[in-house]
């Protein structure tokens, strides 16, 4: 009503002895010229060394509709209603949840109570993980999984008590469950406060400038790598790799233009569909199949590969070819000019080369999906399907956020949501960009085919 | 909808300018003492403040008095002492006409955010958390409560030895004498806040999920309110216990008692307001009520018994009004807001005036 700028509040999440003290303490120091007020719920950590520290016992109140997205905290409803009062407000409010916190109800505080939405705006949810514990925790637990799948930031703490290896693999799992957050690894909680507070989190654009393979598609395959062959017989050598097997797909007529390759990979998604021969060293690899390259013994393996006609070859590999050190060499030595069979001159190396987002297994059950689309939706359409989808999968569906495209909107309208709830508002204009759609879902168990078909039908 | 700004900052009608003042903060508690010959003000920073009754001139002014700010305020029966409590979890005893504390009671670390004075003076009701402890006008701890499954959200005394509490889920009514629950109403809910009738039989609770939920403890019987916009939790019951106004939208919600209702009945709406209701009081005698807005603006009505009813002026301050405060005479208002102004009108009562040349 006043027109003031809205406090903003970061939510500080993760289980008991992840580092979510030694991070609050951080920042107080580190941001001691402004005035911060720290809504903390966990006793018995270490202290905090300054700022405003109110103590709350963390309420959940739940409606009489027994609506789970009507559920909020009735602590902060109270606290923040109080503190909104001061005429030298805050500049910002510091939220810690215990390690037993659903963030769902955290959330959507913020949303529900409109006094409270109309003072404060959820600028993001950190998430502290102990790397050395999480594992287990995500096994245990749904608050744990629940906690990474609203993070905008997940911090990888106590680094150090790791391997590197077993770090990528963890990062990967995380990664996979929310791939809207931002992975920050830290050892003691030391990363720099610009990557925890002011984050504008729920800005799709900032998401995207972190990550922008994020909307990019998935495929089976992570690397291709397109070869000027003439007529002959050639040989495809793998140096011992990650992997005892390792699928594969050789086109014809491969393109070398970014375009060539994007339709090459839509073509070869559906060849990697389809069950594939399992070949052994020596084998020789048929043009247009998916075939799996058994790689079990040790040292060098070589597959040959007949060409008929010259032209462009592409491979479609299911790890890259740096994983595996993949050669092409010339196998006949009837063309070369100088009668040499040295095997080193026949070295072919790629003309293009393209790296794939690659499609990971998903074995959590929370997991993220994201959906872009050119052109313009039906406001109409959109809201129904919205409703409609929201009231019957809004519990499982944990965080959404995007833009969309309506046809006589000169602005980007932008969404946010936790649960069944969410807000959209008209965000900067679209001059003369070209009008697209984006909507990432971070939830357990959503099915990407209906989510994008009941997308597609919104298009106008 | 008129503009309130065309009735002027100083308000016609039946508003007549007092005077005003400001003060350093949002001020957020206040109230009559010494027989309506002071104002007591106190702002979010903690500032306490006595103003004279009739002229505005400060009486006196004491800065944070609760570190970190203060929360609460009971003036007791009498006028001549209150009570203060705040976010250092202190409940503090003053002196009205010369504003000295000769009282500081410690509950411990955590706010302390409601205070009442039981109606007979004798005992002072404050709530710490899932608490709430009863001390008498000297300060000893008289009785305190079990604990409540929730952070206790309203308080109200029901008679001098009998204290009703609200918290999530429900309602509970201690005799503070005997150490007993005299009775316990539930509901899945959280209750933000909570009047009585005058007659201590209706129990009416505003509620997070935009309902107004009340109880007949005669019967035990239920009901709830529903289709506000907004959360209802600023409710006041008439000095009759027939009319109930509420908030919840910037439409005032009036449901009346008489005969069978409010079962069944439409209830009055004032719509003059533009923004949400942010205070609401009756006056001590007769069918006034005193209205105030986010919008920063205040008005009075007259009601009928069926709950409907007629503006009698209206006044706008500019910051969102915090409390309403009728002088103990009923003639004259006391509305102090958001941005740290003070306001008091005298208040005449035009109806006693009929109109004449015609007859």
């Amino acid at each position: 009503m006043n027109g003031t700028q809205k406090v903003p509040v970061t939510i500080l999440t993760g289980f008991l002895g992840s580092g979510k003290t030694t991070l609050l303490n951080k920042i107080l120091s580190e941001e001691h010229g402004k005035r911060i007020a720290v809504i903390e719920n966990e006793y018995g950590e270490v202290g905090i060394d300054q700022g405003l520290v109110i103590n709350a016992d963390e309420e959940v109140f739940e409606m009489s509709n027994g609506c789970i997205c009507c559920t909020v905290r009735g602590d902060l409803i109270r606290v923040l209603g109080n503190l909104m009062k001061r005429r030298d407000k805050f500049d910002y409010v510091l939220v810690e949840t215990t390690g037993l916190a659903d963030p769902g109800p955290v959330a959507q505080t913020f949303f529900m109570d409109d006094e409270i939405r109309s003072e404060f705006s959820l600028d993001g949810i950190v998430t502290l993980v102990d790397a050395a514990h999480i594992d287990q925790q995500l096994g245990r637990s749904d608050e744990s999984s629940e906690q990474v799948a609203f993070a905008d930031v997940l911090v990888l703490n106590k680094t150090d008590l790791v391997s590197d290896e077993s770090l990528d693999t963890l990062e990967a799992r995380l990664r996979d469950m929310n791939r809207m957050a931002r992975v920050v690894r830290s050892k003691q909680a030391d990363v720099s406060v610009e990557t925890v507070l002011n984050l504008g989190a729920f800005d799709l654009d900032q998401v995207l400038e972190r990550r922008p393979s994020f909307l990019e598609p998935e495929y089976p395959f992570e690397w291709t790598g397109v070869f000027q062959l003439e007529p002959g017989r050639y040989e495809v050598s793998l140096e011992e790799g990650p992997d005892p097997m390792m699928s594969l797909v050789v086109v014809a007529d491969q393109g070398t233009d970014e375009e060539s390759l994007n339709e090459g990979a839509e073509s070869c998604v559906r060849l990697y569909a389809e069950p594939a021969e399992l070949l052994h060293p020596g084998d020789k690899i048929p043009l247009n199949k998916h075939v799996n390259l058994q790689l079990q013994s040790d040292g060098s393996k070589s597959f040959s590969l007949e060409v008929e006609k010259s032209g462009h070859l592409g491979l479609f590999t299911q790890h890259t070819a740096e994983e595996f050190d993949i050669k092409v060499r010339r196998m006949d030595t009837s063309v070369t000019e100088s009668g040499s069979t040295q095997q080193n001159d026949l070295l072919i190396p790629p003309i293009a080369e393209r790296t794939w987002v690659a499609q990971h297994e998903h074995d959590d059950e929370v997991g993220s999906i994201a959906i872009e689309r050119n052109g313009n939706v039906d406001p109409e359409k959109l809201n129904a399907w919205l409703s409609r989808l929201l009231s019957e999968k809004g519990v499982d569906i944990f965080r959404m956020k995007g833009f969309i495209s309506f046809a006589g909107e000169p602005r980007r309208i932008v969404f946010q949501g936790v649960h069944m709830l969410f807000t959209s508002q008209p965000d900067r204009e679209w001059g003369n960009e070209p009008r697209r759609n984006q909507l990432v879902f971070i939830g357990r168990n959503l099915d990407e085919e209906a989510l994008q078909s009941g997308f597609d039908k919104c298009l106008t | 909808m008129p503009d309130i700004r065309e009735l002027g900052p100083q308000g016609r009608g039946m508003l007549h300018e007092g005077w005003s003042t400001e003060v350093a903060d949002y001020v957020i508690v206040c109230g009559w003492a010494l027989e309506g010959n002071a104002f007591l003000v106190g702002d979010a920073a903690g500032g306490l403040y006595a103003f004279e009754g009739k002229s505005g001139t400060t009486l006196w002014h004491r800065k944070e008095v609760h570190e970190g700010g203060l929360l609460a305020m009971s003036i007791h029966p009498d006028g001549d002492i209150f009570a203060t409590a705040g976010q250092d979890g202190r409940v503090l005893i003053w002196k009205s006409k010369e504003g000295e504390s000769n009282k500081a009671l410690e509950l411990g670390k955590g706010w302390v955010e409601h205070l009442q004075w039981s109606p007979d003076g004798q005992f002072l009701a404050a709530v710490f958390s899932q608490y709430v402890y009863v001390f008498g006008a000297d300060g000893e701890e008289h009785w305190r409560s079990d604990k409540h499954p929730s952070t206790v959200s309203a308080i109200a005394w029901s008679k001098s030895n009998e204290l009703a509490t609200a918290c999530y889920g429900r309602v509970t009514f201690y005799d503070v004498i005997r150490d007993q629950v005299n009775q316990k109403l539930e509901w899945q809910g959280s209750l933000v806040s909570m009047v009585l009738s005058p007659d201590g039989d209706i129990v009416a609770c505003g509620s997070q999920d935009n309902t107004v939920h009340f109880w007949r403890r005669s019967t035990e019987k239920d009901l709830e309110m529903s289709g506000y916009p907004g959360k209802p939790c600023h409710l006041a019951f008439d000095h009759t216990g027939t009319l109930l106004a509420t908030g919840g939208s910037e439409r005032v919600t009036v449901w009346s008692f008489q005969g069978n209702g409010p079962e069944g009945t439409v209830p009055g709406e004032l719509d003059l307001h533009i923004g949400a209701i942010s205070s609401l009081t009756f006056s001590k005698r007769g069918s006034l009520l005193a209205s105030g807005s986010r919008d920063g603006s205040v008005f009075v009505w007259l009601l009928q018994k069926n709950g409907h009813g007629e503006p009698l002026g209206g006044a706008f301050v500019g910051g969102r009004i915090e409390a309403i405060a009728w002088r103990p005479d009923d003639c004259g208002l006391a509305a102090v807001n958001a941005n740290g102004g003070i306001n008091v009108w005298d208040f005449k009562n035009r109806i006693k005036t009929s109109p004449k040349g015609f007859s």
